[in-house]
C-alpha cells in the first residue's frame, strides 16, 4: 500500500478517478474481442479454436482487471493477492492435469 | 470534486487512521474474497478441462446444440453492465449523485436482462429435453432424424471410422453446462441485489465522494462475475461452433 497511514495528505476522491475515454476504450475493446471470438469460432479452426478462444478471453479479463478493477494503481498488496490467486489456480491445474492427462481415461 | 478537510469525516471508521487507509483496506478485503472466488471457479473449469480433453467430440457435439446467440447477447449485456458500474464509481468520486444512482440502476437492469435471457435459455433447453438426466433420451437430439441429431451424426462418424458420440458423455457436458452457468447466475443474482442496495444507499445520501470505495468494492465483485462469464461463454457455447446444431 502506498503509505496508508499518511495523515498529511487531504483526501481527494477524484485523485485517481478513471478517465472516461479510457473506460469507453476498454469497453469497445472487450466487446470487439467478444465479436472476434464468436466470428473466429465459426471459421472452423478445429484444434486451434480452444487456445484462440482462451487467449482472447485472457486478454479481455486482463483489460477488465487492469483498467476497470484498478490493478493499474499498482497497490502492492492487492497485486500480491491477485498473483497469489493465479498461482494457486496454477497449482490446482498443474497437479491434477498432470495426473489426468497422463493416464488412460476410464469411466464413460 | 471534494477534498475532506474535516478532522473526522463521518464515513471514516474509528479503527482507521484516515480514509486512504480505510479504502485500501476495503479494496484488499474484497480482493481477498475474489481470490477465493477465482479458486472456486477454477475447480469447475479444471474439471471441465479434464473431460473436454477426454471427450472432445462429444463435448463439441453437445455444445453445438446450445443457444450461442443468446450467450452472445448475454455477453453484451454483462460487459455493458460492467461499463456502467465503472461509470458509477466515477460518478461517486466526482459527487455526481444522480449519475451514480442512474448508472447503478442501469447496471442492475442489464444484469436482470442477463438473468431473463438465461431463464429463457433454460426454458428452451428444458423444452428440448437437453438435460443431464435420463430425460435426455426423450430429446430430438438423441432420437431425432435431423442432420445434427445423434443418430445421423453417429452414422456419419461410423462411416468414417470415428468413435460414435456417446449420449452419456453428452449428458456429462450438460451437467457442466447447468452447474457452471447456474452457479454463475447465482453469483450474478447476488450482485444484482447488492447493486440495488447500493442504489438505495445512494438515494439516501450515504455515498458521498469520501465513501466512493463502497461502490468500488461492489464493482470489483461485479467485474469478476463478468470476467468469469468471458471464459465461460466460449468454453460452453463455442466448443461446437461451426457444427451448426442451432
Amino acid at each position: 500500500m502506498s503509505n496508508p497511514n499518511s495523515t498529511s495528505k487531504p483526501f481527494d476522491a477524484t485523485e485517481d478517478a478513471d478517465n472516461p475515454s479510457t473506460i469507453y476504450l476498454v469497453y469497445v475493446s472487450v466487446i470487439g474481442l467478444a465479436i472476434a471470438t464468436i466470428a473466429l469460432s465459426q471459421m472452423g479452426l478445429r484444434s486451434l479454436a480452444l487456445p484462440v478462444q482462451m487467449a482472447i478471453s485472457t486478454v479481455q479479463a486482463v483489460l477488465v482487471a487492469y483498467f476497470w478493477m484498478h490493478l493499474r494503481r499498482k497497490d502492492k498488496v492487492v497485486t500480491l493477492t491477485v498473483l497469489s490467486a493465479l498461482f494457486w489456480t496454477g497449482i490446482l491445474f498443474v497437479l491434477f492435469l498432470s495426473d489426468f492427462v497422463t493416464r488412460w481415461r476410464g469411466g464413460l | 470534486m471534494s477534498a475532506s478537510t474535516s478532522a473526522h469525516p463521518w464515513v471514516l471508521k474509528h479503527h482507521f487512521d484516515n480514509l486512504h487507509q480505510q479504502h485500501a483496506s476495503e479494496r484488499l478485503g474484497m480482493w481477498m474474497f475474489l481470490a477465493t472466488e477465482i479458486l472456486f471457479f477454477a475447480g469447475l473449469f479444471g474439471a471441465y478441462t479434464v473431460y473436454r480433453m477426454w471427450y472432445p467430440a462429444d463435448f463439441e457435439f453437445a455444445s453445438s446444440h446450445l443457444l450461442w446467440k443468446i450467450a452472445a447477447v448475454n455477453t453484451f449485456l454483462l460487459v455493458t453492465s460492467s461499463l456502467t458500474m465503472t461509470l458509477a464509481i466515477r460518478c461517486a468520486q466526482t459527487g455526481d449523485r444522480k449519475g451514480l444512482i442512474r448508472n447503478l440502476f442501469i447496471t442492475a437492469a442489464l444484469g436482470s436482462g442477463f438473468m431473463g435471457c438465461k431463464a429463457y435459455e433454460y426454458y428452451t433447453d428444458f423444452e428440448e429435453h437437453l438435460l443431464p438426466t435420463p430425460a435426455f433420451y426423450e430429446s430430438e437430439v438423441y432420437k431425432g432424424e435431423g442432420s445434427h441429431d445423434l443418430p445421423h451424426v453417429n452414422a456419419e462418424r461410423v462411416k468414417h471410422h470415428l468413435e460414435p458420440i456417446s449420449a452419456e458423455r453428452v449428458r456429462l457436458f450438460l451437467c457442466f453446462y447447468y452447474a457452471m452457468t447456474g452457479i454463475h447466475s447465482i453469483h450474478l443474482a447476488i450482485g444484482i441485489f447488492v447493486v440495488l442496495w447500493l442504489a438505495v444507499e445512494g438515494m439516501r445520501g450515504s455515498l458521498p465522494p469520501e465513501n466512493y470505495s463502497t461502490v468500488e468494492v461492489v464493482s470489483l465483485y461485479w467485474h469478476l462475475v463478468d470476467a468469469i462469464w468471458l471464459f465461460l461463454m466460449p468454453l460452453l457455447y463455442l466448443a461446437g461452433a461451426g457444427m451448426h446444431g442451432h
